[in-house]
């Protein structure tokens, strides 16, 4: 036995099913990962500023270092699948080995996720770093976010207490969001743009973003707050400087007149 | 039954013939007084509550009557159906005599025992199977008003207060569905079998812990009719506190509940430390042991900190304290932590029991020792301890503590390491096993193709940047389906069929296991599926209507949720037919090693005439090659 | 599993230590859940307290109501040195059943019971003489939310205590005594909880 044994341990690649094993992962590896990225990334559609994009390439990144893993696993199954299987109402004989252990093939299984782990983690808090970053933009606007039963208010303390339903902002711009609640809670998702935060009652909270792209975009409330939640919705204007300037202006002198 | 002892001559009931106490009470007794104490109390709230001053700037009467009422049912309820009886004998010197204790344990009473305070680990097993599969009805039920709701773009035809509460019904009973489905009906039934034991260590607890759960689900059923549960299952305050009376269903529900929880976690662990079978020791104990203690000792702290968020909720309604109320120095944030301190670890209350019995069919289906029992050991503890501390991932957005976001990231991307040994393990069970095809062996396939892409897109969602795009919207909802149904329940329906025949003595019809099968699993694929796409491109959560971007994505899964209710009415009628007039089932069907497998069918009232001694692991299958 | 079959004796009539120390297991299982709440509740006391939201964890004084004031903690040490009276009467009663002596058992357990009524009577002298009311801000509702656990904890343990007292009385703890040894769990658990209560209730 010990002799067989051994001369397993020494070639174990060469039998057949590992070979098939294998293949299958080469093969089954990219198409997840092809699939998995392709799939997510065009449902979630084109990004409105940085931080999207950043979002997007990070779950790019995750799904391709996930493809392996998942590949392996799959491979592994259909193998098994493939193999030797049995029908009826008996159960077939006993398998011809009894494996209880393979304190190599654990080792490597434990110490390769441990590594993408770490991979991950590491990714994702260069991107929070950068992210973390831009709250503290002394040139950004800042603009106070009011979240109600159910509508959104915008106020721009720096334009003469100018205050909107609808968000306009200007291109290339950082902004500051400080975001509250007059009610319950409510969350502030400017989809497009990939920031999102929640509006408390009793707390201000700040997000920040730059939208690089002009057009029009969707704020949505993410955090059901009651009745008619589904019809939170807003919409953002992401405009030049000029045209900004302008709706400024006019939703000042509106102010003014009222 | 041949190991049953006839019955004393001097059966027990006085000289007048009267039968006593214990012997009357039953279901109807428990629903009568329950119901009764709720209406006398609730009478009397109403004439002599004082009205709410006219200048109170909260009106809290109608909560007051609505929770006093509640109470007054929880207590008749218990009272009725004897629950009082132990401790008030205890207090009063006069313990339980044998008789006692065997006529509650069920003994010589047919059917009758499943409708009574039966302290018998196999009927409160089976009371648990049955209510179990009750609120799995009804749940699914609400899936499908929510998805035929969704199944049309703009405006469905529920009106929005009425989905709201649909959702957080249907929220909040499929995850109590989901804790007990595993823990209740095999845990109660087959686990003392396992380990060798002849009863739970507190077979009075037991049933408790069974009857607690009853107790609670009319609170909830009723707040349907006095406004509905309008805040989804986490009830988030302070949304909760401006939501009608059904919302004191929901509190009532939940402090009922985390008692029972807490009840079985203290019996199941005890059961499993102190009783196990001479012999059985640590590493002999079957792995689904390991899962159901790991899942119940889990619950032990996580539910009372949900107990106590709900105690204050109800303080907040009906007494206008500020728990969570800003105006008055309450934080809404307070609640969310105490909430997902709780609620983290329950999502693996859920998942651990349902993997590890995978884990105990796969050396069984494939004739081969389990792959590194260690590993599977080292997974299940490395998972429930770091549980406990993650919760804050919930809570990335909520702007709590924006410092705190990556330590939490952090423990939370931890945790798919002892994720991934329980995949090796099952994986590495497959491999060069002998595959007998069953539902159970397919379960295990379907198990590793649901949780990996459940893990997967974890991954994503434990990052803090994509979780700020991801967060609130249907990719969540999606993901946690798959780990909780596509993972969880997998499990759950596989273990139906697998511990059936020691159950109910009848083989589960094999045509019926695998039509439900397919179609549960090919449905839930493209249903969830289709959720990821509508959540990547944008659509909240527990949301009543939707922009016209969603409609295709939606019909997907609106059509793929009708593909698994005709799988999971495929398996109710198995389970009812098979029940019924299945085919009788040998000991033994599936040849596997573990001891509840060694008694006969129906199982005895102790189990075992003598208690076995165990002298090697269940999972010695497989020949060695000499 | 390799099974092998031997006869056993009496099932049951298990040997009390085994009986006593799976109950002893189970009752310190339910104090792990207990204590995961008290521990809840310090959260909360310490979270809203340090949060002072919109600085109303003590109101300040209005034109309709006057400022509120943290209560001296004096009162919740009170209650807590009762429990521990009780925890402490308890044990003597335990120390004499151990040496077999029923008299000295009674006795302790009759004046544990005592106390335990004592800490719960001044419980509700307490509550009901508090100087605000639920609606006057944070502190105040940590306050009744703290008074009303521990008045949850008295009412279990005057209950308790009867028990072990009655039992004690009727003679029944004689051969084998691991409910009194039980009961002490939850004496301490008791003197703890009111500690952790006091303590919070310091900080104000």
């Amino acid at each position: 036995m010990s002799e067989l044994h051994t001369s397993n341990k020494a070639q174990w690649w060469k039998s057949a099913d590992v070979k098939k094993t294998a293949i299958l992962w080469v093969i089954l590896t990219p198409i997840i990962g092809y699939v998995g990225t392709v799939v997510q990334l065009r449902s979630i559609g084109a990004p409105a500023s940085e931080v999207m994009a950043s979002v997007k390439s990070l779950m790019g990144i995750f799904t391709w270092a996930a493809a392996p893993v998942a590949g392996l696993v799959a491979a592994l199954a259909v193998t098994a699948l493939l193999g030797d299987r049995h029908y009826g109402d008996n159960p077939p004989e006993e398998a011809d080995h009894e494996i209880r252990n393979s304190p190599r093939a654990a080792a490597t299984w434990v110490i390769v996720s441990t590594l993408l782990c770490l991979f991950a983690l590491i990714t994702g808090l260069i991107v929070l770093q950068k992210d973390a970053k831009s709250l503290l933009d002394a040139k950004a606007i800042n603009i106070n976010v009011t979240g109600q039963q159910w509508v959104w208010n915008f106020d721009y303390p720096e334009s003469d207490g100018v205050r909107s339903e609808v968000l306009y902002l200007p291109v290339n711009k950082p902004v500051v969001f400080h975001i509250t609640s007059k009610d319950v809670k409510h969350s502030f998702w400017v989809v497009q743009m990939g920031i999102k935060m929640d509006a408390n009652p009793g707390y201000v909270t700040e997000t920040a973003v730059t939208p690089d792209k002009i057009g029009v975009f969707d704020i949505r409330c993410a955090e059901l707050c009651g009745l008619l939640h589904a019809y939170m919705q807003n919409k953002v204007h992401v405009v030049s400087q000029a045209d900004y300037d302008s709706w400024l202006k006019t939703r000042a002198a509106l102010e003014g007149a009222a | 039954m041949t190991t049953m002892m006839n019955r004393p001559a001097s059966a027990p009931g006085d000289a007048s013939g009267r039968k006593p106490l214990i012997e009357r009470l039953n279901i109807v007794t428990a629903l009568v007084v329950g119901t009764v104490s709720a209406i006398v109390i609730w009478q009397l709230a109403l004439h002599f509550l004082p009205q709410d001053a006219e200048t109170a700037s909260f009106f809290n009467r109608e909560d007051k009557i609505s929770l006093m009422s509640l109470i007054a049912w929880f207590v008749g309820f218990m009272t009725g159906i004897g629950a009082l009886i132990g401790p008030f004998r205890w207090a009063f010197g006069k313990d339980l005599n044998h008789d006692e204790n065997m006529f509650l344990a069920g003994k010589d009473q047919g059917i009758k025992r499943y409708f009574r305070y039966t302290t018998d680990h196999k009927v409160v097993g089976i009371q648990y199977l049955v209510i179990t599969i009750i609120i799995l009805f009804v749940g699914g039920t609400l899936a499908m008003l929510i998805r035929t709701n969704l199944g049309h773009p703009q405006g469905g035809w529920i009106h929005p207060q009425a989905y709201n509460a649909i959702v957080g019904w249907h929220g909040i009973i499929m995850i109590v569905a989901t804790i007990i489905m595993i823990t209740g009906p095999f845990g109660n039934f087959i686990m003392p079998i396992m380990i060798g034991a002849r009863d739970m260590a507190f077979p009075r607890l037991n049933a408790l812990s069974f009857w607690l759960i009853v107790a609670a689900i009319p609170p909830v059923f009723i707040s349907f009719f006095t406004g509905g549960i309008t805040t989804g299952w986490s009830a988030y305050n302070p949304l909760a506190s401006q939501a009608g009376l059904g919302m004191n269903g929901y509190i009532a529900f939940i402090c009922i509940f985390a008692i029972s929880t807490m009840v079985a976690g203290a019996n199941i662990t005890t059961t499993v430390v102190k009783m196990r079978a001479k012999g059985m020791t640590w590493n002999r104990t079957p792995i689904f042991i390991y899962g159901v203690v790991a899942s119940v000792a889990l619950a032990l702290p996580a539910f009372p900190v949900f107990f106590l968020s709900q105690i204050m909720s109800a303080m907040d309604r009906a007494f206008a304290t500020s728990f969570y109320n800003s105006a008055a120095g309450g934080s809404g944030w307070l609640y969310e932590n105490l909430f997902w301190i709780m609620g983290h670890p329950e999502v693996y209350v859920i998942l651990i029991p349902s993997v590890a019995a995978l884990m105990e069919m796969a050396p069984v289906f494939t004739r081969r020792p389990l792959f590194s029992f260690n590993l599977a050991i080292m997974g299940i503890a490395g998972i429930s301890g770091l549980s406990v501390l993650v919760w804050a991932h919930h809570m990335y957005i909520s702007g709590w503590a924006p410092l705190l976001n990556a330590p939490f990231m952090l423990t939370t991307e931890l945790i798919s390491i002892p994720t991934g040994m329980l995949f090796l393990v099952l994986i590495g069970t497959l491999w060069r096993g002998r595959l007998w095809m069953t539902m159970p062996l397919m379960s295990i396939f379907a198990l590793l193709w649901n949780f990996m892409i459940g893990g997967i897109t974890g991954i994503y969602l434990s990052d803090v940047p994509a979780d700020a795009f991801l967060h609130g919207s249907m990719y969540v909802t999606a993901h946690f389906h798959y780990t909780l149904m596509g993972a969880g329940l997998t499990g759950a329906l596989a273990s139906l069929v697998y511990w059936f025949p020691k159950m109910t003595g009848r083989m589960f019809d094999k045509t019926l296991s695998w039509v439900s099968f397919w179609l549960v699993q090919i449905g839930f694929n493209v249903a969830f599926i289709g959720m990821f796409l509508v959540g990547l491109a944008g659509q909240p959560r527990r949301v009543e209507s939707y922009a016209s971007i969603f409609n295709k994505g939606n019909l997907i899964t609106t059509m793929g949720a009708y593909t698994i209710m005709a799988g999971m009415l495929v398996l109710l009628h198995g389970v009812i037919s098979s029940w019924r007039n299945g085919v009788k089932a040998p000991m033994n069907p599936w040849q596997a090693k573990t001891l509840e497998w060694t008694v006969a069918n129906p199982v005895p009232l102790e189990n075992f005439e003598t208690l076995p001694v165990i002298t090697s692991d269940p999972y010695g299958y497989g020949k060695a090659q000499s | 599993m390799s099974v092998e079959t031997h006869s056993h004796s009496n099932p049951h009539h298990e040997h009390p230590d085994v009986v006593g120390s799976r109950n002893r297991l189970g009752v310190i299982l339910i104090l792990v859940a207990d204590i995961a709440m008290a521990l809840s509740v310090l959260f909360v006391f310490f979270y809203l307290k340090g949060q002072n939201v919109n600085d109303m964890w003590l109101p300040a004084a209005t034109p309709d109501s006057p400022a509120v004031l943290a209560l001296s903690s004096k009162g919740t040490w009170y209650v807590t040195a009762l429990a521990g009276l009780g925890a402490a009467a308890h044990f003597y009663g335990l120390k004499g059943v151990r040496a077999a002596n029923r008299t000295q058992l009674v006795l302790g357990g009759g004046v544990a019971l005592v106390f335990s009524l004592a800490a719960l009577i001044y419980q509700f002298m307490q509550i009901s003489s508090a100087p605000f009311t639920t609606t006057s801000g944070a502190y105040a509702s940590c306050y009744y939310l703290i008074a009303a656990l521990n008045t949850l904890h008295l009412v279990l343990t005057v209950f308790i205590a009867f028990g072990n007292w009655n039992r004690s009385r009727l003679g029944i703890y004689v051969a084998d005594h691991w409910h009194v040894d039980i009961v002490n769990v939850w004496w301490i658990w008791m003197t703890v909880s009111s500690l952790l209560g006091a303590f919070a209730l310091s900080f104000a």
